[in-house]
């Protein structure tokens, strides 16, 4: 299943998020090229992360993130060890991409 | 319970994504159209912004391993996956990534809140090489940056 990779580690204070985002990222010159429609592009467009329902990242995104692209973000001051880290991925075609991992 | 409340968080995520652009601030995609057309770095920032003023400081830039200002050139081995790391002191209201090199400007705008740390690190496809500038908007209204130019030596765009 299509999804999103998230670590997260508390040290001092600040939460340090990695995350991966599984999606081919086709830009509009690659759709293009390989299918001869410019249509098919598809990127993600909009990543939100949130722990206890808060929202702690959130980016509007365009087709230049490389394929399977890599996040990394921090946060402070909300999250402690065992909280969720949950990030939702919105795509052109409006398909949504989820995951999550616990704060270590 | 867990379940539950896991299925609650999500399906309220689901449902904010789909509540209109109008009510939802950070949505840029959608808030500034403009900004994810437009051809050249100047123009994009200028969509997004309303000026093109930037104070070239505070904003620390590092693209595919050298540092904003470090006077060398930095080189891109594969232009499918530069990794581009940028962070700043100055409270921020959105930070945005641009670069010139491919068809579109605009790369990522972040929306900041109060428990942002702004440390981001992400990866990026360039066509050829270009210069990758980061804009901060800071809450006193103004915007600062930090540019880096690259070599490219293989493109990412083109698969």
């Amino acid at each position: 299943m299509a999804g999103i990779k998230v670590k997260a580690k508390l040290k001092n204070g600040v939460v340090k998020v990695k995350s991966m985002i599984k999606h081919e990222m086709m830009t509009y010159n690659m759709a293009e090229k390989k299918t001869g429609s410019r249509d098919n592009a598809n990127f993600i467009t909009h990543v939100t992360a949130t722990v206890n329902g808060e929202t702690v990242f959130d980016a509007s995104t365009s087709q230049f993130l490389s394929k399977n692209p890599i996040l990394k973000f921090q946060f402070q001051g909300i999250g402690k060890k065992g909280d969720k880290v949950e990030m939702v991925a919105v795509d052109l075609k409006g398909k949504t991409y989820k995951g999550k991992g616990k704060i270590k | 319970m867990e379940r539950r409340k896991f299925l609650s968080m999500t399906l309220g995520a689901v449902a904010l994504a789909a509540v209109p652009a109008s009510v939802r601030a950070e949505d840029f995609r959608k808030a500034k159209p403009n900004v994810w057309t437009a051809h050249t770095v100047e123009d994009a920032i200028k969509a997004m912004y309303g000026t093109t003023t930037l104070i070239e400081e505070g904003v620390e830039l590092k693209a595919a391993g050298e540092k904003y200002n470090s006077g060398r050139k930095a080189v891109a081995s594969n232009g499918g996956a530069i990794p581009v790391d940028f962070s700043t002191k100055i409270p921020a209201k959105t930070i945005a990534v641009f670069q010139d090199a491919n068809p579109e400007a605009a790369v990522m705008v972040i929306d900041c809140n109060k428990y942002s740390v702004n440390n981001y690190s992400i990866k990026i496809k360039m066509a050829k090489p270009g210069t990758v500038t980061v804009v901060v908007e800071g809450q006193d209204g103004k915007l600062y940056a930090a540019k880096q130019t690259l070599d490219v030596a293989l493109g990412g765009c083109e698969g």
